[in-house]
């Protein structure tokens, strides 16, 4: 459960890290069409160099991008697996009973992980440069112009960080509680499913309890710190665009347009 | 001027539904939580407020700012009311609550961004946030820490934060309600240390709520809360004072003032003092009435504590363990050693205590026993490797508990699990069932292949009743309508319930007032005595290692330090103060004896220690010269 890299932020004053999070999200908007749009190697490979250099330069090191890849690994196999061996293609390279491997889906599966890579990795560097709270405001910033029709912007960002803040702590505490569970004779991990999911309901029941004892305890040290929702409120962290956004946001169009041209003027994979 | 006044202020947590009854409020009066307090706190002072749990202390500290308002009577801040919202506004910014438990009262993942919110919150304009956030970190001395990540700080250090946070809104007074009581000596001190300095240098007025009566004193003023009513008020030495009338309000007097007190009726007069060198003084003057030249002591150890068993051959109780390592993410970027080559020994018969700060690897090791943790050979996977040319092999591990082998896979790790009991800190957060004997039950359910209920309801019995709860009331009420010692008991009999031969328990007295540690350490006895052969405690508080174990060890930095009966390893007072370790207070009174010239061998618990310096008292006034230590010889 650890293992997950929740995006947890890597510090560092890197340029990445120095951008506004409100150009980091842009980006990694026009970052995800890009891929989305890519036919073949040529524009993915256009892709993979950018955000190649977008990773040395944002001085987060290799293995923790590695470890948000882990998570998604057994969704990635799966996907894979399945795409071996229901494509269509023409070549022949293998063939078993009904099972057959064509040379165009070790290319199709292969385009996919890429793809699915390419996807992880771009959304798990934005929260590995951007704190979470600046994410957040990022976040909130961006909305901004949903408060003419009265959505709670605010409230929404601060549920936000709140949520990011105490996902370490709930997580530990999770920890803890299955180990008394376990040191009193619970069994996670043998049997089947409803077995499992039986006995997880143990260390559910304090978990609960203790995330509405602290939420309760939250509110009051809140409001003892005077908050009172969004009317006076000022904002400490003022998120400024400078020349490192745009240049951030022209590197992304520049990907964007590349692909787009790629698109049309080299042949499809498929 | 008065900073803080209470007039006449009633408080009820059932008001709403006592107001659908017809009749005087008054009539009710055991439901309140506060019983007409009369309280004035002028301003630069600095007030504490004690009282056991449930006194209505924290009560109290929430009517102060509004997050309660009384039944009757008036709060006043600075002389105005909490009326309406704009004036509750004001009110709370001139005062500042800091919370228990430093993980609930962080907004933000970066320190400065947490600082931020008060101000944020009344609208100070941006660039005076700034100069605040750094006005707070100076203030609790964590500048370093502006952009650190809260929950990877100490305990202290996110206290500390807590506080910036409200010093960022520039209140005058600053409420503590039992801020320290989750945090470790070291912690404690930290941010004991930091609401001086605020009180003394920034003039803010302090109203400290706490159960550590060592606190206390540091006030100017001590105020005694007992259900609901201020029952003594006055300098914090005269309130300790009434021993006898503290104890009726379950309070403790501070152990210093209870050594000096003990040691004044045994016909040494020394005056009150909470430090031990003054104390050391006192007792020497007191008692140098004679030349004495010995300068050898030869007092024999007195106590039943102490006592090394002898190991007769039997597995039954016994941990061995050597060599024991462990990293934690193990060939990751974050791998940390947690335990380098441990070698401790722990006899049946034990009740042992492991000391350490957090980090020195003893959560590790005791999370070993039970095989929570594994050692590499232990795993499902494990294959044995071959050996490297050129490359030793690491030393082999062993680990016996109880006469299983915890290096071997094929070990029946749920059998060892019911013979080893571990109680994890905070275990009443962990209770889960409907019904207290459901909870309890649970752990014997699941080591046991289908008891019948007769049996089940035999253990559940026993083990509620060995830790003095009465079966037959408790056992179908609900573990979340109990009180917190209460559910604290019902968690260890949960875990006594499958009769362990060794029960582990990780900080047994965490966040409890000083009657309450009290109590959980006399059942640890019982239990100890008849139930469980082997106890074993996790604890960073010396003195209650002093008071209660035979044997400890000293974990540091992921190994042990020494093993040795407490008086052996508090005699190495210094070595241990070097280390950044604590020590019993009565070591710090022996230390700065010796250093007078004066050497009183003692075991270290309170009842010897002061036998011991009446022992001496009286040879030196009997005028031999037995024994003793000059100074001048």
């Amino acid at each position: 459960m650890r293992d997950v890299a929740f995006g947890q932020y890597y510090p560092s004053n890197s340029f990445v890290h120095k951008c506004d999070p409100r150009a980091k999200i842009l980006f990694l908007i026009v970052y995800i069409v890009a891929v989305f749009l890519c036919k073949n190697f040529y524009a993915l490979g256009a892709c993979a160099a950018l955000f190649i250099l977008i990773a040395c330069v944002s001085n987060v090191p290799f293995s923790s991008l590695l470890r948000s890849v882990k998570a998604v690994l057994f969704l990635l196999l799966f996907m894979a697996v399945l795409n071996l061996f229901l494509y269509d293609g023409q070549t022949v390279l293998w063939s078993w009973k009904f099972i057959t491997i064509t040379k165009e889906a070790i290319y199709y599966t292969i385009f996919l992980a890429v793809r699915l890579f390419l996807l992880v990795l771009g959304s798990s560097l934005l929260t590995l440069t951007t704190t979470p709270v600046s994410l957040a405001d990022g976040i909130e910033s961006l909305l901004s112009p949903l408060k003419l029709i009265r959505f709670p912007v605010h409230e929404l960002a601060l549920i936000m960080s709140i949520a990011l803040r105490f996902i370490p702590i709930l997580t530990e505490e999770t920890g803890r509680i299955m180990n008394a569970q376990k040191a009193r004779g619970a069994d996670f991990e043998t049997g089947g499913l409803i077995k499992r999911v039986k006995a997880i309901i143990p260390t559910l029941i304090p978990l609960l309890i203790s995330a509405f004892r602290r939420a309760d305890e939250l509110g009051d040290a809140m409001d003892a710190r005077c908050y009172s929702g969004s009317k006076v409120r000022t904002k400490y962290k003022k998120l400024t665009f400078t020349w490192r956004d745009l240049l951030a946001l022209l590197f992304g169009v520049a990907l964007l347009t590349g692909v787009i041209l790629l698109r049309v003027y080299t042949q499809a994979l498929i | 001027m008065e900073a803080v006044k209470f007039d006449n202020v009633y408080f009820s947590y059932d008001r709403e539904e006592r107001q659908g009854e017809q009749g005087d409020v008054f009539d009710l009066g055991g439901s309140y939580a506060l019983r007409g307090i009369n309280l004035t706190v002028q301003e630069g002072e600095f007030v504490a407020v004690l009282g056991h749990n449930g006194s209505g202390k924290s009560t109290l500290a929430r009517l102060v700012n509004g997050l309660l308002t009384p039944d009757s009577g008036s709060v006043s801040v600075f002389g105005e009311t909490a009326t309406d919202d704009k004036k509750l506004f004001e009110i709370r910014k001139q005062v500042g609550i800091v919370f228990q438990n430093p993980d609930n009262q962080t907004v933000a993942s970066i320190v400065e961004d947490d600082i931020a919110f008060g101000p944020e919150n009344v609208g100070i304009p941006r660039e005076e946030i700034g100069e605040r956030i750094a006005f707070a970190l100076n203030a609790v001395g964590m500048n370093e820490f502006r952009h650190a990540t809260p929950s990877r700080l100490s305990g202290g250090q996110k206290q500390r934060i807590a506080i910036a946070g409200v010093l960022a809104l520039r209140p005058r007074v600053m409420i503590l309600d039992e801020a320290t009581a989750m945090l470790d000596p070291r912690g404690r001190k930290e941010v004991m240390d930091v609401v001086l300095k605020l009180n003394k240098e920034e003039r803010i007025t302090v109203i400290l709520i706490t159960h550590f009566p060592e606190e206390a004193l540091l006030a100017d003023r001590a105020v005694v809360l007992h259900r609901g009513e201020i029952v003594l008020e006055g300098a914090p030495e005269t309130v300790f004072e009434k021993g006898e009338e503290l104890k009726k309000y379950s309070l403790v007097m501070p152990r210093p003032v209870r050594i000096c007190r003990a040691l004044t009726e045994g016909g040494v007069s020394v005056a009150d003092s909470m430090d031990a060198e003054a104390i050391a003084k006192q007792i020497k003057e007191r008692t140098a009435v004679l030349d004495v030249k010995n300068t050898e002591t030869t007092h024999p150890c007195t106590s039943s504590l102490g006592v090394m068993p002898t190991y007769t051959g039997e597995d039954i109780g016994r941990v061995f363990c050597q060599n024991l390592s462990y990293v934690y993410n193990a060939k990751t970027a974050f791998a940390t050693t947690a335990l380098s080559g441990v070698d401790l020994e722990i006899y049946p018969g034990d009740f042992f205590g492991i000391i350490g700060h957090t980090g020195s690897g003893k959560s590790t090791f005791v999370q070993h026993l039970n095989a929570l943790l594994k050692v590499p050979s232990a795993e499902k996977k494990y294959k044995p490797k071959k050996p490297k040319k050129g490359k030793p092999l690491p030393p082999k591990i062993v680990l016996k508990v109880n006469g299983y082998d915890l290096t071997d896979k094929t070990t029946d790790f749920l059998a060892l699990r019911s013979k080893v009991g571990m109680v994890f800190q905070y275990p009443e957060y962990q209770l889960f069932a409907e019904t207290v004997f459901d909870d309890v039950a649970f752990g014997y359910r699941n080591f046991n292949a289908k008891p019948s209920e007769a049996e089940v309801a035999e253990a559940v019995k026993a083990a509620l009743e060995t830790v003095g709860l009465n079966y037959e009331e408790i056992k179908n009420r609900s573990p979340f309508e109990l009180s917190g010692g209460q559910r604290r008991r019902v968690a260890i009999a949960g875990v006594i319930v499958t009769k362990p031969e060794i029960l582990v328990l990780d900080e047994p007295a965490a966040g409890l007032d000083p009657l309450g540690k009290e109590e959980i350490m006399s059942l640890l006895h019982k239990i100890h005595a008849d139930w469980c052969k082997t106890v074993i405690i996790v604890s960073h508080d010396m003195d209650e290692i002093a008071e209660n174990c035979n044997r400890a060890a000293i974990f540091a930095e992921g190994s042990v330090l020494s093993v040795d009966t407490p008086s052996a390893l508090f005699k190495a007072a210094d070595a241990l103060s070097a280390k950044g370790l604590d020590v019993p207070f009565t070591a710090k009174i022996t230390r700065a004896l010796a250093k007078l010239g004066l050497k009183i061998e003692n075991d270290f618990t309170e009842t010897d220690f002061i036998n011991q310096v009446l022992a001496y008292a009286k040879m030196a006034g009997a005028g031999t010269r037995l024994t003793g230590g000059a100074d001048n010889a």
